[in-house]
């Protein structure tokens, strides 16, 4: 998968290109277009540091077909394409390892986690950390983006 | 004809029949027997195949692939190691190198008797006596994985005769799972799969012997569902064969909302647990489908430290045990008065509790002790229990009795009862052992701050399981003999412990477990 920053450098790119095509045949290869509805929107909301980003479906539903029904929850890959690594991640949030609180590099589970455990994109995140510490975690760290 | 092989053709010759027909295809639906490998065909194949990635899984898997086998481990949490990376980290190892460094006199006949103490005698001992010869190669094993076990004298858990627990350098049993874990995956020919569930054993053509299972891949484990195991659809089937046979090591049933229930009517489904979300009888149950024999199934460890006011295990089981219950006093909060010692086994106390419970399910007993009555090492854990809201501090009894409907004179009455026999030397209604080291002082003191932690008990092990033999075969109810090609250790396995485990043997039991079904599949 594309990282996301060179896509939107790549649409940009594009735009003016098309600009001065027009009249021409566009020589794209044909990537599925999702309109997105209000409606769409409302189904499969998005967060919003995402939603600023203006991302098509298709940005990371990538080679799944053209209909939002039949898209599939993307893996750990596709989150990692611009997130880079979990080590990374783990990394960003070292100063909370001083207190055994870091949720990237916890003591149970190290940099192994799904992503998906406890990030969404289209519904509400859900903090695994509470499944057992219910009332440390609103002290350890804001709510789950 | 197999569930595995019926076509939707055969479904409408069946319907053909009549309703006749029809009732025989729901009842043999109903029955849903495993597979035999002629209704299978398989996807990929290994030498040994793990279910489960707790500490008897990884166990298994490691011992196994040491030995050259190419081991498959499925796990159908997206997390690796289950209850195994959520607890404490500690080892009960009778006559250890440990207890040796550190000077500590210790037997194995000695191990055997407390466990058989909390275990109300009925343990199967043979097990226990495997777990005396072999715990300390257990616990090698593991260093050789790379775990790191603390370099201190030994723990004194409650109901043990001699200091014998280790606890992992980093307080959690990941101290043990996360270097099994690399230690396995490094190995040729090993993988582990997470969100992979095992659906189903597949069995050799005359049905006797275990040779594969059948699993989905990409499974999403929903805790919002009444039962995971029957309703989840989710994932691709896939069938694995096993050419030597498979470990289960799927743990224990706390978190089944169904199952826990039919063995103790008192755990509704609401109720919360120790445990993580996953642990669910499903593997156990078709290990019976297979003719694997019962022990103890309705044998359920309460812990009756825990609270109310926060999820899973928490931290009220440590400032109870260590703080409020040594020399404070658990009350009935709709009179003010003691119920039981607070210094009895688990499942006494938890009995205590539910009498009240079942009079009144919302009136949560309340433990109360002062400053003095904690334990040093649980000073650090003081102010989390109060930032959290677990614990609640007051600086009189009155506020106390205010804020959890007490009323206040009968418990004022109580705890000068209490502290007069403590104060005396003579022995309280519930004849508590621990009040002798207070004698000539009050056991709460008076002068407050005062604090409190509302009880509840949480299922926490679940003693019983598969009979196994030492070893780590599963026997067969139609035989009286190991089923060929099914091994299990852990919590899936049942016996051990008898009635009621003693702390920290459940890791003891698991890794030395695990290993045989390692070393003799």
């Amino acid at each position: 998968m594309r990282s996301k920053k060179t896509l939107l450098a790549v649409g940009f790119f594009l735009l003016f290109s098309v600009m001065s095509l027009v009249g021409s045949e566009a020589n794209t290869p044909p990537t599925p277009e999702v309109k997105i509805t209000p409606e769409l929107k409302e189904k499969f909301p998005m967060k919003p540091h995402h939603e600023k980003l203006a991302f098509k479906c298709t940005d990371c539903h990538e080679g799944q077909g053209d209909d939002p029904e039949n898209f599939k929850a993307i893996d750990d890959k596709g989150c990692l394409s611009c997130h880079k690594t979990k080590q990374f991640l783990a990394d960003r949030l070292k100063f909370m390892d001083a207190l055994h609180t870091n949720p990237h590099n916890s003591i149970h589970d190290g940099t192994k986690l799904y992503c998906d455990e406890c990030h969404f994109e289209h519904k509400k995140s859900d903090n695994m950390c509470l499944s057992c510490h219910s009332n440390d975690v609103k002290l350890w760290m804001r709510p789950t983006p | 004809m197999s569930k595995e092989t019926m076509s939707r053709r055969d479904a409408l010759k069946m319907g053909a029949l009549g309703t006749v027909g029809m009732a025989m295809l729901s009842a043999s639906n109903a029955m849903a027997a495993a597979p035999t490998e002629k209704d299978v065909k398989f996807d990929e194949e290994y030498d040994v195949i793990v279910i489960g990635t707790g500490f008897a899984g990884l166990a298994a898997a490691a011992k196994a692939a040491e030995r050259g086998y190419k081991v498959l481990i499925l796990e159908k949490m997206g997390r690796v190691g289950g209850n195994s990376v959520i607890n404490g980290g500690g080892m009960a190892v009778p006559n250890s190198s440990w207890q040796k460094k550190y000077g500590i006199q210790d037997s194995g006949e000695l191990f055997i008797a407390d466990c058989l103490k909390a275990g109300l005698g009925i343990n199967h001992v043979e097990l226990l006596e495997t777990i005396v010869k072999r715990a300390q190669d257990a616990l090698d094993f593991s260093i050789k994985c790379g775990a790191k076990w603390q370099d201190v004298k030994p723990a004194w858990f409650g109901g043990h005769s001699a200091p014998r627990s280790l606890v992992t350098d980093n307080m959690s049993g990941s101290g043990v799972i996360k270097p099994m874990h690399e230690f396995v995956e490094k190995l040729p020919g090993c993988k582990i799969m997470t969100r992979t569930k095992m659906d189903d054993f597949v069995m050799s053509s005359d049905g006797t012997s275990v040779v594969g299972v059948t699993a989905r891949i990409n499974y999403r484990f929903d805790p919002k569902l009444l039962s995971d195991d029957m309703e989840n659809k989710t994932g691709e089937k896939k069938v694995y064969k096993a050419k030597k046979g498979v470990v289960l090591a799927s743990g224990g049933f706390s978190m089944d909302k169904i199952y826990r229930k039919l063995q103790d009517p008192r755990l509704v489904e609401d109720m919360d647990a120790t445990n993580h979300d996953g642990a669910t009888a499903g593997a156990l149950l078709k290990a019976f489908q297979i003719g694997a024999f019962p022990v103890h199934i309705d044998w359920i460890q309460q812990g009756p430290w825990a609270s109310p006011d926060e999820r899973g295990f928490g931290v009220a089981p440590l400032l109870t045990q260590q703080g409020l219950f040594k020399l404070g006093v658990a009350v009935d909060v709709r009179n003010g008065k003691r119920f039981m010692n607070e210094m009895a086994d688990r499942k006494t106390r938890a009995d205590a509790e539910y009498v009240i419970l079942r009079e009144a399910p919302k009136a949560y007993p309340v433990a109360i002790g002062t400053y003095n009555t904690f334990e040093e090492q649980v000073y650090p854990i003081m102010e989390k229990g109060l930032s959290g809201g677990v614990m609640k501090k007051f600086d009189t009894l009155d506020a106390l009795a205010a804020n959890y409907k007490i009323p206040a004179d009968a418990l004022k009455e109580t705890i000068k009862k209490y502290n007069e026999d403590a104060k005396n030397g003579t022995e309280d209604q519930f004849k508590k052992q621990s009040l002798k080291d207070v004698k000539g002082k009050e056991a709460i003191e008076m002068k407050g701050p005062f604090y409190a932690i509302r009880l509840v008990p949480k299922p926490h092990h679940t003693m019983g399981g598969l009979q196994i033999n030492t070893k780590a075969q599963v026997i067969s109810a139609n035989t009286n003999k190991p089923i060929p090609g099914l091994y299990a250790a852990g919590e899936v396995t049942g016996g051990t412990h008898g009635a009621s485990r003693l702390g920290t043997v459940a890791v003891t039991d698991c890794l030395t477990f695990g290993m045989i079904a390692g070393e003799n599949i």
